[in-house]
């Protein structure tokens, strides 16, 4: 009992920050930067809805450890930039999430209809008053519900930065069961990594359901997603 | 008045002399006793990472050892990221190539783990058509796929962590693990269902490193503070401590020791922790 009490206050103590830290700074990367590109890609100038697709496609289409390894490895051996390890998994693993959240975006302001952008355009709106008064603040709603998606892979991408030596929890539950399995036996390693995989269910759970939460307080009738879950 | 100039003096002297303290930032795979590996309160310790912070109390920098996955070590280090690399590492000509070694500062063989109750020799186990886990990019590693490449009847399963190697033998997943020795008498000690089936002399010289054309100057740092360590008795002492003692003692030897070390008393430190680990 007091290994797995000891375990689980070193995975808090130890671990968990940085994968919190990791995680936000993740989001609101994505966040920062998949709007723009979202509404770039559909009401920006041809060559920049090109652009926009293209990094869109690229960041989604390569397998988040290699851009991590590219973003540390690869620049610190081509160019001799020399980022920390938690900045080039922040870059790497941000850029991924803003093309994912781009999409979610983009999906939630193609879903306003075409007719309202004419509509405002038709009264004399400016494409960013437009963009600012009518189309953003129902696309903001309706993109609730998929950007919990987004959190919940988000948060576990980050255990993919213990590989260049970000210590967040994955990495410091590697020490614990390393040791546990010298000093207490092979069988511990199983009850670690149950003890890690309740931290990592707990924060995919707390953070749906404040997301959760936030959808419903934003909710305006006759425009939500439809149907409910219970929760 | 006088006292408060004092204080401020003092205060101001203390300050500068940790700032001149140089600090070298120290890459580890911390998943590997007796070398190195983190207590139950999450402190680094192990014989490679006791070693660079004597020397760092000898030559006079301080150090900052941060948890490594062991196939991206080589890469930080060779770039310049990380300043040291102590993580028992073999000194191979692939590895000079990324990166420059100190003197050699341990010799190790490979020893082959198998279950008690495989029946297994150290020949049927790396002939016989059985399964071998070993280290991703260490030395035993490159002796199973050598074995393959000649032809002999063995299949190699790699792991990015030794302690999952062993894991998977002892759930018969795969047949034996190849391993330096001592890490392999560390897990042998504290697992019954396995056993050491033999050892492979390889005389693997370990060796700290640095970035190749040591752009900090730090192999000769290095390479005298061992040979301090040597010549003080320090070094035979951190020896008696981690290789073949129990792991838990020498936490409780390190935890009662490392004050001594943080007050500079190397000797003392090494001393201490050859008593407790052993008593």
């Amino acid at each position: 009992m007091s290994t797995i009490l000891q375990s689980l206050q070193m995975m808090v103590e130890r671990g968990l920050p940085t994968t919190i830290l990791l995680t936000l700074g993740l989001l609101g990367m994505g966040l920062l930067m998949g709007y723009p590109i979202a509404f770039l890609q559909v009401y920006g100038p041809r060559p920049v809805r090109w652009f926009c697709h293209g990094y869109e496609q690229v960041f989604r289409g390569i397998p988040a450890i290699v851009l991590i390894l590219l973003f540390h490895s690869g620049l610190s051996r081509t160019f001799g930039i020399l980022l920390p390890a938690f900045a080039s998994g922040l870059l790497a693993l941000g850029l991924r999430s803003s093309a994912y959240q781009s999409q979610i975006f983009r999906g939630a302001i193609q879903s306003v209809s075409e007719g309202q952008m004419q509509a405002a355009r038709s009264v004399g709106m400016s494409k960013l008053q437009a963009i600012r008064h009518i189309i953003l603040p129902q696309a903001f709603r309706l993109s609730i519900p998929p950007w919990t998606n987004e959190y919940s892979s988000v948060l576990k991408d980050t255990s993919l930065a213990s590989a260049i030596g970000v210590h967040e929890l994955m990495k410091q539950t590697t020490l614990i069961y390393t040791r546990v399995q010298f000093t207490r036996g092979v069988e511990w390693i199983l009850v670690i990594l149950i003890l890690v995989a309740l931290i990592y269910w707990v924060l995919t759970f707390v953070g749906n359901t404040a997301l959760g939460y936030l959808e419903k307080r934003t909710r305006i009738p006759g425009f939500e997603t439809k149907g409910q879950v219970d929760r | 008045m006088k006292k408060a100039f004092l204080i401020v003096l003092a205060l101001g002297l203390t300050l500068g002399m940790v700032a001149y303290a140089e600090t070298y930032k120290v890459a580890s795979d911390t998943t590997w006793p007796p070398f190195e590996w983190a207590d139950a309160e999450g402190n680094l310790l192990g014989f490679d990472l006791d070693l660079v912070r004597c020397i760092g109390a000898l030559q006079g920098f301080d150090v900052e050892i941060t948890s490594y996955d062991w196939d991206i070590i080589f890469d930080d280090v060779g770039s310049g990221r990380m300043d040291i690399g102590a993580s028992g590492a073999t000194i191979t000509a692939d590895r000079e190539l990324k990166v420059d070694f100190s003197n050699p500062y341990w010799t190790s063989d490979q020893a082959v783990l198998v279950r008690v109750d495989s029946g297994l020799n150290i020949i049927t186990a790396l002939a016989g058509g059985y399964t071998v886990g070993a280290q991703l990019e260490t030395t035993g590693a490159g002796i199973i796929s050598g074995l393959v490449d000649e032809g002999i009847d063995v299949e190699l399963t790699e792991y990015t962590l030794y302690p999952l190697a062993v894991l998977d033998l002892i759930n018969g997943n795969i047949d034996a693990v190849i391993q330096d020795e001592p890490a392999s008498v560390a897990s042998a000690t504290a697992e019954e269902a396995i056993q050491v089936a033999g050892v492979i002399k390889t005389n693997e010289n370990f060796g700290l490193f640095v970035a190749e054309g040591d752009p900090k100057g730090l192999l000769t740092l290095l390479n005298d503070g061992v040979a301090q360590l040597k010549a003080n008795g320090a070094y035979n002492d951190l020896v008696t401590a981690y290789m073949g003692t129990d792991l838990q003692k020498v936490e409780a030897a390190w935890k009662a020791s490392i004050g001594l070390l943080n007050d500079g008393d190397v000797v003392a430190f090494a001393a201490s922790m050859a008593t407790l680990a052993n008593e």
